[in-house]
């Protein structure tokens, strides 16, 4: 929905400084903007190459009077616009809530009630705009957004403007005629009754998930919505005839909208009362998600193969560099707990001048600066996105950088704390790092859906090299999860789904290998089935090991299996169940070396590469293994910290205090030159154990869960899905 | 009938800092939420430039500014998705504040208006246990939070946020008896607090029994049959007046978020364990609660109203003006 603004993108229109885009369609584009008392709307405009045409123009204005006409109650208010600019723009309300499309898409067919009550707002919308004389031509769920006050009637008209090349665009849910009257699919006259048939379709998708002549090509659709009888099946009984009659052919047997206001009308109270749980939960995410948009603007495309100086931000858009503006949103969102003067140094550091429009009050007179934490860390930092936002993907700790996903990902200098950069990343299972770069998947906003890419962050600038597409030749992508990167392959997981539903039970996954310089795919493999209502991703873990890429996949009983496959094939060498393992356990990096693949989950045991065979096992219960030098740390249920040789498997030593007993198997333990430490959760204390005495000889109080080693600067790395935090590492 | 999702307060347009105040979170009458004691007054406020809109706290009037602050000042250490540590606060010398990033937010008082009556048991269960790890991070901090009420705990979309840390502290200084102060609301305020008492971790447990036994009754001092029976317990136990007598928080968490297993006792050594259970972190188990469905849908839409209002509030007293 909302994506950052485009390097070609003005800086304001009018008086209202652009904050972020929130959609583009084939007319215009419309902004997230703000004005400069403060308020925050959304700024409608057309695109500047059809800017000149007068036909568009003309059009547009319409639309602006349009959405005047209809007013707040059953629209977005206007507040202000400008017809004549060179480029016009209308700034209206935000509206916060999902398109009917999208509530229906996420939260399946509405109950008989919300359809009543969707029903009579909207009549009571078209009523308002037919009694101004004003006909709408285009209703379709994308243009009804649904909110906790009722439904709001938005884009007037525009989609017909485009007129024939529209109409020929099949299948995309922008120009369908699938909600188009007969007489307007016909070339005739739609005056207000066509608006009638076309509230009357949209209440079909509403009460079953599908308009009423279906989906297809454009001239099959207008064939049926002229010549053949609506599909009525999954509306509810008592709505059939009402929107029978609605959806006659001949538009002067459908009722008025008062009539068709009072066969809908049911009950009284507040809309927010009969909408289903989900699409609460979408307007819900949606007040709230709002206040978490940062100004920020993507940089202009790079050229494949150009090297010397990054790109400078291109004229006109303003004089601040993408560096600067990813800092000053960085920063803010630190802001929100208190991570300390660390990025707004930055500024400083980074030269050139501050962004004055976008600054955070800095400390002066009556802003005080920062308090140093009491805390047993060497620095701590409170990052992420909102309140409650948890990253499926783990944090990477590579050679003094950690890089923490959230709803960004911050490079955060080891040592000191310092956030170096901070970059957008799409919410995906996985970042993954070739000691290099980091590789990540990014999202683009491009009408009728959203395309993504694989991006290439370089780890020292945080600067993104060229992005490879990921849909496939047709152009579907659904989803992506990041499985690893080696030799310049990465390894993917991709949904590419043909004309299936959210809802639909079972999602054709595949795996696929990309190499990162030609983009090309060297293999496409099909992947066993996933369970549609599970939010669980796939895999619970993947790693390239040797020459297999291994993963943990969660299987649709709920059962784990282990999966190798051949890097250069994608052809599954071994696969093999893990028995008595919990999906939820099985959330960790993987360990391995060149030979074997070490699984610490219930039984300890180390799967030979080659095969899948175990060379060793050990009985107990064990959390993840951490590797180093030969030797695998592991905690042991009931007696703590343990040492085993990774090779035979063969008992070396086991921590030998009582502190043991209180170790956690949730999270991997750390190993130094001197010690190695685990977390007890349930004192909240890491651990140091002594590598020659085995007990424990010192202890830090964190909150962390997960833990990391950076040997470059000597640090344990700590972190949660808010923050980072660094301890010493001996 | 709704809430108002924000008022319009005299203090309207006045500065806090270097923000300007849009209106006020609870009432514009000085009574504190809904007529519930709140122990600061709460502005949502926005900078000059319109691009940072935040959550300001100021003390009441009369009270001690040096003790607010100092207890501000506190806040910030505390850790946790559903606490409120203050991002910025007043310098020395200067005025009385302290802020946070706003998001949309209902006090529990307003909660209670806008559902019309006490929240369902799944609203209260899920608040408890944010609330209650909350406070357990804090106590593993050494920070008793001293300031759980209803008019304290702000509900959120995807979950509650502890505000108000430190207002008993605040209020006055330990040795002092407390009742009656302005700003603490009596039913939630331990009894050995009242009496002078200084803040431990037991005393918040009071004040979460009480305030969660707000959210299902809307009283803090209920009859013992308006509570919901699956809490009637566990929630008369910490409103025992010996705080000896209060349940453990574990024993709290484990009635407010059951594990799926029969929860098997693993506080070895006789650690006061905050969790029963390694193989869950005493986060997770309040983040299973708070589904996206935690909150009653009026409340959802009393949020989405209230974060609309918000953003088309503009700037008092601004030039039309671009750019200035």
């Amino acid at each position: 929905m909302l994506s950052p603004l485009h390097h070609d993108d003005p800086e304001a229109f009018g008086p209202y400084q652009l904050i972020a885009r929130l959609g583009s369609g084939g007319m215009g584009t419309v902004y997230m903007a703000r004005s400069p008392d403060g308020r925050t709307l959304a700024l409608k405009t057309l695109h500047a190459r059809i800017a000149h045409d007068a036909d568009f123009r003309t059009r547009f204005r319409l639309e602006a009077d349009a959405a005047r006409v209809i007013g707040g109650e059953h629209g977005a208010r206007v507040f202000d616009a400008d017809p004549r600019a060179e480029t016009p723009w209308f700034a209206a309300e935000y509206l916060i809530g999902p398109q009917l499309g999208e509530a229906v898409e996420v939260a399946g067919p509405l109950p008989e009630a919300s359809v009543r009550r969707l029903g009579t707002a909207l009549c009571a919308a078209l009523g308002q705009l037919h009694h101004s004389d004003v006909v709408h031509r285009d209703l379709k769920p994308s243009n009804i957004v649904i909110t906790a006050e009722g439904p709001k009637v938005i884009d007037f008209g525009i989609a017909r403007a485009l007129g024939d090349d529209r109409l020929t665009r099949a299948g995309s849910q922008i120009g369908t005629p699938a909600f188009m009257s007969p007489e307007q699919a016909g070339g005739l006259h739609h005056g207000w009754a066509g608006d009638v048939f076309g509230l009357a379709a949209v209440l079909v998708f509403a009460a079953t998930g599908h308009g009423p002549f279906g989906d297809g090509q454009a001239a099959e659709l207008i064939y049926r919505v002229r010549y053949t009888a609506p599909d009525l099946d999954g509306v509810p009984d008592a709505l059939v005839p009402v929107l029978a009659r609605a959806l006659a052919k001949d538009p002067a047997e459908r009722p008025t909208t008062a009539e068709l206001r009072d066969q809908l009308h049911e009950g009284g109270g507040e809309f927010a009362d009969d909408l289903p749980g989900a699409v609460l939960q979408q307007i819900g995410a949606r007040a709230e998600d709002i206040w978490h948009v940062q100004h920020e603007r993507l940089p202009a495309p790079v050229m494949e193969g150009a090297t010397g100086p990054p790109p400078q931000a291109p004229p006109g858009t303003g004089k601040l560099s993408r560096r600067q503006l990813l800092f000053a949103g960085g920063a803010s969102i630190l802001g929100l707990a208190g991570a300390g003067g660390g990025a707004w140094a930055l500024f400083v550091r980074g030269g050139g001048p501050a962004p004055a429009p976008y600054h955070k009050p800095t400390p002066g007179p009556s802003v005080s600066p920062l308090p140093k934490k009491k805390l047993d860390s060497l620095w701590q930092v409170q990052l992420g996105g909102p309140l409650g936002y948890e990253s499926p993907a783990s944090p990477i700790v590579i050679d003094g950088l950690a890089i923490l996903p959230s709803r960004r990902a911050y490079g955060v200098d080891t040592a000191s704390g310092t956030v170096r950069w901070t970059t957008r990343i799409a919410r995906s299972w996985h970042l993954a790092s070739d000691g290099k770069h980091v590789l990540h998947v990014v999202n683009h906003e491009q009408p009728p859906g959203v395309t993504r890419g694989l991006a290439r962050l370089d780890l020292a600038s945080g600067k993104d090299r060229k992005e490879i597409d990921l849909r496939d030749p047709s152009g579907k992508l659904f989803s992506v999860q990041l499985l690893g990167v080696s030799d310049g392959i990465a390894y993917l997981a991709v949904l590419r789904r043909h004309k299936t539903k959210l809802y639909e039970r079972e999602m054709p996954w595949h795996v696929t290998a990309l190499n990162l310089d030609s983009g090309d795919e060297r293999w496409y493999e099909p992947i066993p089935f996933h369970p549609a209502e599970s939010d669980d991703l796939h895999f619970l873990a993947a790693k390239v090991a040797g020459n297999r890429l291994v993963a943990l996949q969660h299987m649709n009983d709920d059962t784990v299996r282990v999966n190798a496959r051949d890097l250069r094939t994608g052809k599954t060498v071994w696969d093999q169940p893990l028995k008595g393992v919990e999906p939820d356990q099985a959330r960790h990096p993987l360990t391995s070396d060149d030979k074997h693949l070490y699984l610490g989950v219930g039984r300890l045991r180390a799967l030979r590469l080659s095969d899948g065979k175990p060379s060793w096992e050990r009985s107990g219960r064990y959390g993840p293994p951490a590797l180093k030098d030969g030797k695998l740390y592991v905690v042991e249920e009931g007696s703590g910290l343990r040492c085993v040789a990774a090779d035979n498997g063969k008992h070396r030593w086991t921590q030998r205090d009582s502190y043991g007993s209180r170790a956690a198997l949730t999270s991997r333990p750390v190993v130094g030159t001197k010690y190695a430490y685990a977390k007890s959760t349930a004192d909240g204390v890491l651990r140091a154990v002594s590598l020659t005495s085995h007990t424990t000889h010192h202890q830090y109080r964190t909150t962390g869960t997960r833990f990391f080693a950076d040997e470059r600067n000597k640090v344990i790395i700590a972190s949660d899905d808010h923050f980072l935090a660094a301890f010493p590492l001996r | 009938m709704a809430a108002l999702p924000i008022s319009a307060h005299p203090d309207t347009g006045r500065g806090k800092g270097p923000y300007t105040v849009l209106g006020t979170l609870d009432g514009e009458d000085e009574s504190g939420a809904c007529g519930i004691p709140v122990p600061e007054r709460r502005f949502i406020a926005r900078s000059a430039d319109g691009h940072h809109t935040m959550l300001v706290s100021v003390p009441l009037p009369g009270t001690d500014t040096d003790r607010f602050l100092a207890e501000a000042t506190a806040s910030r250490h505390l850790l946790g998705p559903w606490a409120s540590p203050a991002a910025e606060l007043a310098a020395d010398g200067t005025d009385s504040w302290h802020a946070r990033p706003y998001l949309p937010a209902l006090s529990l008082p307003a909660a209670l208006r806008a559902h019309n009556g006490p929240l369902p048991e799944r609203t209260v269960r899920a608040l408890g246990a944010a609330l209650l790890v909350t406070l357990v991070v804090g106590h593993g901090q050494g920070l008793a939070h001293a300031g759980v009420s209803p008019g304290a705990v702000l509900l959120g979309v995807r979950g509650p946020r502890l505000t108000c840390f430190g207002a008993v502290r605040a209020a006055a200084e330990d040795g002092t008896p407390r009742s009656g102060l302005p700003g603490l609301e009596s039913g939630s305020l331990p009894p050995e607090q009242a009496d002078g008492g200084r803040p431990r971790p037991l005393g918040d447990l009071y004040a979460l029994g009480a305030t969660l036994a707000y959210a299902a009754t809307g009283h803090t001092v209920p009859e013992r049959r308006e509570i919901p029976p699956s809490l009637r317990d566990i929630l008369t136990r910490c409103l025992a007046r010996d705080p000896a007598n209060r349940p453990a928080p574990a024993e709290l968490l484990d009635v407010l978020s059951p594990l799926p297993d029969t929860g098997g006792s693993a506080a070895a050594d006789g650690i006061p364990a905050a969790e029963p259970s390694d193989a869950v972190s005493v986060q997770e188990r309040a983040a299973v609660l708070l589904t996206s469905d935690w909150l009653p849908g009026s409340l959802v839409a009393a949020l989405a109203r209230q974060s609309a209002r918000v953003l088309t509030t503009s700037l008092p007293n601004r030039p039309a003006d671009p750019r200035g």
